[in-house]
């Protein structure tokens, strides 16, 4: 942001935004997203007995609910994020990226990154890491691209003048974490330490990825977003520099309260769990800065649906940290770890947050990329409520069967008491997950459609704002 | 940059992270110079081994594709066995972890919520110093029972027709089938399978306790009744 | 676009205001330090108790070093970010940011037609 006053000749939008190459993210981002939530699908499918592609070696569950997770984090999450950044950034520092060339070899790699990751789990080839399993060889590749990565988008952010926007510090530090985070997580449990004190950076790297990955992207897109879209500037800049800086420097710690009663030793377990409750104070600065924003404009969340998908975000946002600061005790931990309620938590983040924000930001670009209004407004309420309430009802009812889980397992019942007691859970949950799918589909129709109407459009036609 | 006050700020800074970053390779480097990582060779024990001999007499046409005949002479014997036990833990680890088995089985005993009286002892920080843990297999979700205390529970056979299809064994059970660590038969296991077998059947066998057995009473009234009986 | 709100001057607060405020400051400096010192005092007797007496109180050292390194790291770019005055009229970004994109916005619709 520069000091000085607006500069008279202000940069074109279109010299500064790549619009062909942020469409070109978001539809790859959305194929994974697709992909991802058919393994998610198979998974469950097997769960509950009902698995038609039994025996086949490269559709075996287990690899696909690899393929699901590391779908959603490499293929949707980090291609959409890569989407906006191209939009956001270049406008918000008003410098191009560093190379534009630059900016289609990373589409490109990331591409191949990402698929070669699919195929060597579905060819066994596994990292025994969550989150990692990205066979070895396609990790300094993977490096390499979030390098690239780094300097293109950091290029212009280190030009600007004066006192930087919290989009933009979110970004800075989203570049340079992600990159370390995910040399820590794939190349020290690998090739340097072993045992438990691995488990420990395993448990950092989980932690951090979505923590100082996904989070910092998440929210300095939100702090970008929303203003716009309400027309009204955040409610405290200064807040919101509070919410970054605690991010900073309660987040490292955190991630060993995924390990809690390991044999990693109690005096840490105790700093995670206390770390993460300060993050939880955090959190809560942010919540009310943006609830703060929308105090005399709450219409907006009826009418306006991209402000409505970033809200029912951040409530689902608050949901989760509530939940975090709940599990992360100890006593919570003995009942409910290695249960359903921690995958239930998974999917309240990564869907039930971070996706609803990058399908609200997409609601709001397409039309704008294509230059052309939605085909249906209709069918983006129907992606919108789908979403939202499939989400909801996949989230209470793993929460709830995590609860049972802990019960029958402390209660020393056989096995099987377990497994056959959460069916019908597993039941609810593939039927939330149909209308999940289902809601991603209509979206993706509607995109199509709506781009064959810009296509045949000569004339551009007006889009409401 | 350097001349200014603010400037090594921002260096120290960068240069701190940098610092944070190696020392989290290199700090447990140094300090577990006393408690060396074992090799998988270092790992095989009596246990391991004795499953090991027993899946060559179960499936000796399978084990002698897979793995191939010991030599002759007393001393050589011995030691190809060790051999081909750690390669074959290798390649099943490798199988454990590429066929996702760790997501749903997890390896670690905690203190809390009966754990202990249902697998065995608490796991501890020893166990897992080897080569076989690198990554560390913790897991994060048990939909099947935990598993760091598997060997020796159970017979080879049971392993393979429970590979092969698990439900004929374990009625009802979520598992998938994973007929392609077999060629067509549960009595004809590959490469794959006997290794998959033999690292199950490690999980454990360096305790001293070993095998531990699920302790499963009907009803504790039930038992009180018999031994008063008595 | 409302008129933004005007920054508060520093110079023009009068004296006793300024009393005030540092007075609070220092109150809650205190409520948040005193138990922050107090729980982390007792962790690190506790730490060094476990160092020295437990096997296992050698696995608590590394991520603690890195936590405070990473730590430190994050304290010098603070001070970096204080001294290069990114913290001084801490409101404006915020509405900078704004006028920018609606300037941005508007001189792309003025361009091609499409209106906003």
């Amino acid at each position: 942001m520069s000091t000085e006053a607006v500069p008279q000749q202000l940069p074109e939008h279109k010299d500064l935004v790549i619009e062909q190459l942020v469409i070109w993210y978001f539809l790859a981002a959305l194929a994974y997203l697709i992909i991802s939530m058919l393994g998610g699908f198979l998974m469950a499918l097997q769960l509950v007995d009902h698995n038609p592609l039994r025996g086949i070696e490269v559709l075996s569950p287990g690899r696909w609910r690899m393929i699901h997770t590391n779908a959603i984090a490499y293929g949707f999450l980090a291609n959409a994020f890569l989407g906006a950044l191209h939009w956001v950034v270049p406008r918000l520092t008003l410098r191009q990226v560093a190379s534009r060339a630059l900016s289609y070899f990373t589409f490109a790699a990331w591409q191949v990154v990402v698929l070669s990751t699919a195929v060597g789990i579905m060819l066994g080839e596994a990292q025994g890491l969550e989150w990692g399993e990205t066979p070895t060889w396609i990790d300094p590749l993977a490096q390499l691209g979030l390098l690239l990565v780094a300097i293109n988008f950091l290029t212009p952010i280190v030009q600007t003048r004066g006192p930087m926007y919290v989009t933009l510090w979110y970004f800075t530090a989203a570049f340079i974490w992600t990159f370390l985070t995910y040399a820590m997580g794939n190349f020290v449990p690998e090739y340097f330490v072993s045992g438990t004190s691995a488990g420990a950076v395993g448990g950092l790297f989980i932690h951090d990825l979505v923590g100082l990955f996904v989070t910092p992207l998440g929210w300095g897109l939100m702090y970008f977003f929303v203003p716009i879209l309400l027309q009204k500037p955040i409610w405290s800049h200064g807040l919101s520099l509070v919410g970054f800086w605690g991010l900073a420097f309660f987040y490292p710690l955190t991630g060993i309260h995924h390990f809690l009663y390991t044999p990693i030793p109690m005096f840490l377990q105790h700093g995670a769990v206390i770390s993460t409750i300060a993050v939880e104070m955090v959190v809560l600065t942010v919540i009310i800065n943006f609830f703060g924003t929308l105090v005399g404009t709450g219409q907006a969340f009826m009418k306006n649906l991209p402000i409505r998908w970033f809200y029912t975000g951040m409530v689902y946002y608050f949901l989760t940290c509530l939940q975090c600061a709940m599990q992360t005790t100890m006593t919570f931990q003995a009942l409910i770890h290695f249960s359903d309620w921690v995958v239930g938590h998974a999917h309240l983040v990564m869907f039930g947050v971070f996706s609803m924000w990058l399908q609200g930001i997409m609601t709001y670009l397409f039309p704008r990329l294509f230059k052309h209004e939605w085909y249906s407004k209709t069918l983006c309420e129907w992606h919108y409520w789908l979403s939202a309430i499939g989400l909801l009802v996949m989230a209470t009812d793993l929460t709830l069967a995590g609860v049972f889980q802990g019960y029958w397992w402390a209660s020393l019942q056989p096995w099987e008491v377990s497994t056959e007691g959460s069916f019908p859970f597993w039941m609810v949950r593939i039927y939330a997950g149909l209308a999940m799918f289902i809601g991603q589909i209509i979206f993706v129709y509607n995109i199509c459609m709506t781009w064959q109407l810009s296509r045949r459009a000569a004339v551009p036609a007006t889009i409401a704002a | 940059m350097f001349e200014s006050k603010s400037g090594v700020l921002l260096i120290a800074g960068l240069f701190f992270f940098a610092l944070a970053f190696v020392s989290n390779a290199v700090v447990p480097m140094v300090m577990y110079r006393h408690l060396p990582e074992k090799t998988a060779l270092q790992v095989v024990n009596g246990n391991v081994r004795y499953q090991f001999e027993d899946l060559a007499r179960r499936y000796p046409e399978p084990f002698k594709q897979a793995f191939g005949s010991p030599p002759a002479g007393e001393a050589e014997e011995q030691a190809w066995w060790n051999e081909k036990c750690a390669e074959a833990l290798k390649v099943g680890r490798k199988v454990y972890v590429g066929e996702g088995c760790w997501h749903c089985h997890s390896q670690f005993i905690r203190p809390v919520s009966n754990e202990d009286r249902r697998w065995g002892p608490v796991s501890r920080t020893e166990e897992y110093q080897n080569e076989l843990q690198r990554p560390v297999m913790f897991g994060t979700r048990r939909v099947g029972p935990d598993l760091c205390r598997e060997g020796g529970r159970r017979s080879n056979d049971w392993h393979a027709v429970h590979f092969f299809e698990p439900k004929r064994l374990s009625v009802g059970s979520p598992m998938p089938e994973y007929p392609w660590l077999f060629e067509g038969s549960p009595e004809k296991p590959n490469l794959k399978g006997l290794a998959l077998m033999t690292y199950v059947q490690w999980l454990g066998s360096w305790l001293e306790c070993y095998p531990d057995h699920e302790q499963y009473e009907e009803s504790p009234t039930k038992a009180l009744t018999l031994t008063e009986a008595k | 676009m409302p008129d933004p709100i005007k920054p508060v001057d520093i110079e023009a607060t009068p004296r006793s205001q300024n009393r005030r405020s540092l007075w609070a400051t220092s109150g809650f400096a205190l409520v948040i330090l005193i138990p922050s010192l107090y729980g982390f005092g007792g962790k690190f007797i506790e730490f060094v108790q476990l160092y020295r007496g437990d096997v296992d109180g050698v696995f608590a050292i590394s991520p603690i070093l890195n936590y405070l390194l990473a730590s430190m790291g994050f304290f010098c770019l603070f001070c970096w970010a204080v001294t290069q005055g990114m913290f001084q009229d801490i409101e404006r970004p915020k509405r900078a940011m704004l006028d920018l994109q609606n300037q941005l916005d508007y001189n792309a619709s003025s361009q091609s037609g499409v209106a906003k």
